[in-house]
């Protein structure tokens, strides 16, 4: 094989399998049960699932934080060993340093990559414009609402230049109407930096107003069930949200985890 | 009761359709299809007809309720005047044989004291000793308590012996310490030491693992080793924690320091009280007591106040 091969894609995963190995009191249990997947470069993914198919354990695996059992996980084709810098991460709460100000939560990746201090905060600076936060600096976590929250956790997770940014039910906690804010935010900064995204979620309604693409995954195993394409490009704005071909995916995605969550 | 059997019924045929994913759906579905409504009102035989409706509560005694601040400062004031009248009162009933001496009979003891020129001596003494001693089993214990809270690898190792340790008694080693290291200060420390070090290790390691695992993780893929992890979050998060634990087991320490001193010293606090039981001077014995709790509630307050001031973040 002299074939050279082509890559455009950011992240990949084959046959990825997690379990966790049983004792005497539990029996084992399969979590993530042969996944592929891929990201491609720029692109926004989102990964829709019931409360415990194991979307967030996937998502950890590729943050490395959980090793897989089986299967290959690839950044730019590199195997994921270890958790890194290079795959920032945002949680669904409390995850912010809650005696760090905003600025200095920001700051922290910066830090860990030995960033000095004039460069630190000139980034440090021009992210918290980017989030719209900059009067909110010298604030701690606790003054700030969820939303508010949930961007500083987003900026802090972009200051260190990540390959890719994978959250975690991002906007899990914040209520319906924070949650539309939240998203057009996000989908305005993807617009502005085109950085990969990979996204898990259980609203069916974000994961599709948001990605390009939708994988639907199932529990016990959690598999991957489908692959649902999104006919929007990255201009979308909130009318997309009565358009028919929009109604039409968000039903079938739906229509699939209804079924499953009644069986 | 109609009802409840209908009820039951309902639920055993469910349970009989399970087996299978085609079961369970027709089962479902004949559930929906039943627009029977289940008659199950005042199947508890419960009062009925016009009546108010809930049960109030008195506003003083409402579980974890705020109450009005002038009750609060009222309950207050009289929880300090309270032993203070109770105090006086018991004196009164006992005049003449000086059994309990009257504040102001007190304050004569306390003044005599300070004119002998012992009394200054013997609270540095003392401070001293707890200042020393905690100091050695906090810096003992912040360290271990991180680690053993962090690797629960160390947790496996450390866990064990001092589960054990830490019931023995201290005050049944001091027989066992003057042996060892005679009767100056050294003992003294030492048993400051092993009677607070492993309360405070466990309750570090405790402060430890209550740091939430998604900040640790967001360390990591924000690029921090473990080094870093330990030393700028797990450290930074657990400081309220690690001076409300000082804060605790303070009390215990100079418990501890009285033993210490009852036995073998030339001065201090405890020193003072069993010389001043060898003349009855009951109203030094008293002076010397408000004394202990004055430096206590002046250490708890100032550790309040450090922890306020270094974890601002921190609800207290």
């Amino acid at each position: 094989m002299t074939m050279t091969v082509v890559r455009p894609e950011k992240l990949e995963i084959e046959g990825l399998v997690k379990r966790y190995p049983g004792s005497r009191r539990r029996s084992e249990v399969t979590a993530v049960d042969g996944v592929d997947l891929t990201v491609g470069d720029g692109e926004l993914v989102c990964i829709v699932g019931t409360s415990g198919c194991g979307k967030s354990t996937l998502l950890n695996v590729v943050g490395g934080l959980e090793r897989p059992s089986a299967g290959r996980v690839e950044i730019d084709g590199d195997p994921v060993i270890g958790p890194g810098a290079d795959r920032g991460m945002v949680f669904q709460g409390y995850s912010l340093f809650p005696w760090r100000t905003v600025a200095g939560n920001v700051a922290f990746g910066l830090e860990t990559a030995g960033v000095p201090r004039p460069a630190r905060r000139e980034r440090v600076a021009e992210l918290l414009e980017i989030i719209g936060l900059t009067e909110w600096a010298d604030r701690i976590p606790r003054e700030l609402s969820g939303g508010m929250r949930q961007r500083v956790a987003i900026a802090r997770a972009l200051a260190p230049e990540p390959d890719i940014l994978l959250l975690d039910e991002p906007f899990g906690a914040l209520d319906a109407q924070t949650r539309r804010v939240l998203q057009e935010f996000l989908l305005e900064l993807w617009r502005r930096l085109r950085t990969t995204i990979l996204m898990v979620t259980h609203d069916v309604e974000e994961a599709v107003y948001l990605s390009s693409r939708v994988y639907v995954m199932t529990s016990h195993p959690g598999r991957i069930a489908a692959e649902a394409p999104v006919p929007f490009g990255g201009d979308r704005g909130p009318d997309v949200r009565r358009d028919p071909r929009f109604l039409d995916v968000r039903e079938q995605v739906q229509a699939l985890l209804v079924g499953q969550a009644r069986s | 009761m109609r009802a409840r059997a209908r009820r039951r019924g309902a639920g055993t045929g469910a349970d009989e359709g399970g087996g299978g994913l085609a079961a369970t759906v027709e089962a479902s579905a004949e559930a929906a299809a039943d627009h029977t409504v289940i008659e199950w009102r005042n199947t508890l035989g419960g009062k009925r007809g016009r009546r108010a409706r809930g049960r109030a509560h008195h506003p003083l005694l409402r579980i974890q309720e705020e109450i009005p601040g002038r009750w609060r400062a009222a309950l207050v004031a009289l929880g300090l005047a309270a032993p203070i009248l109770l105090w006086i009162a018991l004196s009164q009933g006992s005049s003449g044989d000086l059994l309990v001496p009257s504040p102001a009979q007190t304050w004569r003891g306390a003044s005599r004291l300070w004119h002998e020129g012992v009394l200054m001596g013997d609270v540095w003494a003392s401070l001293r000793r707890i200042l020393i001693g905690y100091a050695i089993s906090m810096a003992i214990a912040v360290v271990l308590g991180l680690l053993m809270g962090s690797f629960r690898s160390v947790d496996s190792f450390f866990e064990p012996p001092i589960g054990f340790l830490r019931y023995i008694p201290a005050t049944a080693l001091v027989p066992l310490l003057l042996f060892w290291l005679g009767i100056d200060e050294m003992p003294k420390v030492t048993l400051i030491v092993l009677g607070s070090v492993f309360f405070n290790i466990l309750m570090v390691a405790d402060v430890a693992r209550s740091v939430p695992r998604e900040i640790v993780n967001a360390s990591y893929t924000l690029g921090a080793g473990r080094l870093r992890v330990l030393r700028r979050v797990v450290l930074p998060h657990s400081v309220p924690g690690i001076i409300d634990v000082a804060r605790i087991n303070l009390a215990a320490a100079w418990s501890i320091l009285v033993v210490a001193e009852l036995l073998a010293a030339q001065e201090g606090l405890a020193f003072r009280i069993v010389r001043a039981e060898r003349f009855r001077q009951v109203d030094e014995m008293f002076a010397l007591l408000i004394i202990f709790g004055i430096i206590g509630v002046v250490s708890d307050l100032s550790l309040r106040a450090l922890r306020r001031r270094v974890a601002p973040w921190a609800r207290p």
